[in-house]
């Protein structure tokens, strides 16, 4: 028998989960099937597909390359303002992601350091690169987060006796430290993915949000939206929702522990 | 020396090491006992390198190794918890350190060998998550030894096994370090292992060994205040020498209640820092150099009557308290101002038939007396 509180409890996080779950669903009822599937295969939408998962993969390869050796040092390493750097790492997670997208813009752009790159030939903005380099720096801080909880979880000792068993540091890294991090490394890894596929406004500042060639998912979702064509908008929103859903559907169940701690 | 450190310091904010000194010799057991948070593990980590100290020197078979990384120095160590590789299984555990130094075939049969020895030969399939604490902690012991350390460190390995595990684990420590002449350092705050294991004991507290020497001499001979306590001197009494020989010194600690010792390390040590004490008829002249002396319970004999007997301190007192603890039990007997607390086991106490109030007679030898030699009103007393 449930006491009063715990049904009380249970029945808020019941409602809360239905207004969310009515909300979200809510857009699935809005495209007839036709008009979804039109969408959905049509030339604008394939090239958003691609190219959202195109820059996604890259941009979530280059933040875990980073995030490693950056969430070890962090749990590990004690140097002088270690606290000061995590704030900053954490940063683009507590301001809007517009404010990522401006600073970007206008340090990569002609107000920065974009004159001096295109003497050199090197464009970043408003183009694929520039996609990546947002979505790098909107998903990065997320990645880092889990990671670093992930090998601050783990027993400093595992490296000492392997250690003493012989093995370097480099050695103790790769064969015990990486291996216990696994799962964090997953969880890492999926909610960078979904991170940037999911970016928006700074993808929109720093890609310059041009039809068919800086058009991810979320850039298409609001062009289309701004144009009027709801089945083709409303069909990028579906396709984000269940992206996200998987993503965080699969990390949930590999490695729970890993996402449950914080900074 | 196979190992010696000297004057070693850490400093790791929360925990730290000061001027610590220690040796020890080639197939050595030495067991430092201390409370929590007294710098044992910290020494260890040290030791084996997790820790750089910031002065002080440590000597592995003549070699300092200060600035050796912890994979060259050659030295094992097993934890309370085991820390045994989660993500492999008891065979992989044993092997991870072997594989570096052996050839796949010797692995094998080194393993082989190892299992046996440590009973542990129908498990090594096992994952780690379903090992009983006593099978986990002899995973861990043979993946220490089979690297054939110079020498294995071991922290608190018995704390998280129940008592007839550690009781077996025990006994297989202390055949196989034998049979490996493997030189152990091992820190705990389990008298147990102390008694049955180390061939030297150390006392260390706040960062800092205290005392170091054969087992029975700590225990019986303790040279401070702190160690006395910690080794469970419960009968530490303040006085003033009123008579001394080179063979005994005569110890008042109440108005009617002198005690004789025979603690002749410590006489020694008195006639040699007083010289002024004697006058020139080799008379004792100073009658205000105070001192502590502590008095082990078990050394206390209870009897109903007076007795004959070689015990140079005898005296009258009041039972006033009576703590039974298991096959033992404590009893108060006041004399003077002052507890004297002696155990005996509980057929004794019944036949003895001790109860409160009841007077008895309390003998205890005078070498059974020590006198605390760092006692800080001693040290400081001044000669009138």
């Amino acid at each position: 028998m449930r006491s009063k509180f715990e049904l009380m409890f249970i029945g808020i996080t019941i409602a809360i989960t239905l207004i969310f779950f009515v909300v979200i669903g809510s857009m699935f009822l809005i495209p007839t099937f036709d008009g979804f599937i039109n969408a959905l295969f049509s030339e604008e939408m394939v090239f958003a597909i691609s190219l959202t998962l195109f820059t996604s993969l890259i941009s979530a390869t280059l933040i875990m390359i980073c995030c490693i050796p950056m969430a070890y040092t962090l749990a590990r390493y004690e140097f002088p303002l270690k606290r000061l750097f995590k704030i900053i790492i954490d940063l683009p997670m507590a301001f809007p992601e517009i404010v990522v997208g401006i600073a970007l813009l206008m340090f990569l752009g002609s107000n920065g350091i974009g004159n001096y790159l295109e003497i050199l030939g090197i464009e970043l903005v408003f183009n694929t690169t520039g996609i990546i380099i947002a979505q790098f720096f909107v998903a990065f801080p997320f990645a880092v987060k889990v990671l670093y909880s992930t090998f601050n979880y783990i027993d400093p000792r595992y490296e000492f006796v392997s250690r003493s068993l012989g093995y370097s540091e480099i050695a103790t890294f790769f064969n015990v430290t990486l291996p216990l991090a696994k799962k964090g490394l997953f969880a890492s890894g999926i909610i960078a993915i979904a991170r940037c596929i999911g970016t928006f406004a700074s993808v929109l500042f720093v890609g310059g949000g041009i039809l068919m060639k800086t058009e991810t998912l979320a850039v298409s979702m609001y062009l289309n939206l701004s144009t009027g064509d709801i089945d083709m908008s409303i069909t990028a929103g579906i396709l984000l929702v269940i992206i996200s859903f998987i993503a965080i559907a699969v990390m949930e169940k590999y490695a729970k522990e890993s996402y449950s701690s914080s900074f | 020396m196979y190992l010696e450190i000297k004057n070693l310091s850490v400093d790791l904010g929360e925990f730290h090491l000061k001027n610590v000194n220690l040796n020890l010799k080639e197939g050595e057991y030495l067991v430092l006992i201390g409370p929590t948070g007294s710098g044992k593990s910290v020494l260890l980590e040290t030791i084996i390198g997790f820790y750089k100290p910031i002065k002080g020197t440590i000597k592995l078979k003549n070699k300092i190794i200060n600035d050796i990384p912890p994979e060259d120095r050659g030295i094992s160590i097993v934890y309370q918890d085991t820390i045994l590789f989660p993500n492999m299984d008891v065979y992989d555990n044993i092997a991870y350190g072997a594989q570096k130094k052996f050839s796949k075939k010797e692995v094998a049969k080194k393993i082989n060998e190892i299992a046996k020895k440590m009973k542990i030969d129908n498990i090594l399939h096992r994952n780690i998550d379903t090992l009983s604490g006593g099978e986990a902690q002899r995973t861990s012991l043979a993946r220490a030894l089979i690297v054939e350390p110079k020498m294995i460190l071991m922290d608190e390995p018995f704390s998280a096994l129940d008592v007839a595990t550690q009781s077996k684990l025990t006994s297989l420590i202390k055949n196989v370090c034998k049979e490996y002449k493997t030189t152990c350092l091992h820190v705990t705050h389990n008298f147990n292992d102390v008694w049955n294991l180390a061939d030297r004991v150390g006392i260390m507290k706040d960062g800092n060994i205290h005392q170091l020497g054969n087992t029975s001499e700590v225990f019986s001979r303790p040279e401070s205040n702190f160690v006395a306590d910690f080794v469970g001197v419960q009968n530490i009494f303040e006085g003033k020498i009123t008579e001394i020989s080179p063979e005994v010194a005569k110890i008042k600690i109440g108005d009617k209640t002198t005690i004789n010792s025979s603690d002749i390390n410590c006489i020694n040590k008195i006639n040699k820092k007083y010289k002024e004490i004697f006058n020139e008829k080799n008379e004792y002249i100073n009658k205000e150099i105070k001192v502590l002396i502590a008095i082990r319970p078990e050394n206390i004999i209870f009897s109903n009557e007076k007795f004959e007997s070689s015990a140079r301190n005898q005296m009258k007192g009041k039972i006033t308290e009576i703590i039974e603890s298991g096959p033992t039990v404590l009893v108060n007997v006041a004399i003077e101002d002052h507890i004297f607390k002696g155990l005996l086991t509980k057929s004794s106490a019944d036949i003895l038939s001790v109860k409160k109030n009841k007077e008895v007679y309390i003998s205890f030898k005078s070498l059974n007396v020590n006198i605390i030699s760092d006692h800080e009103k001693f040290n400081h007393a001044t000669i009138n």
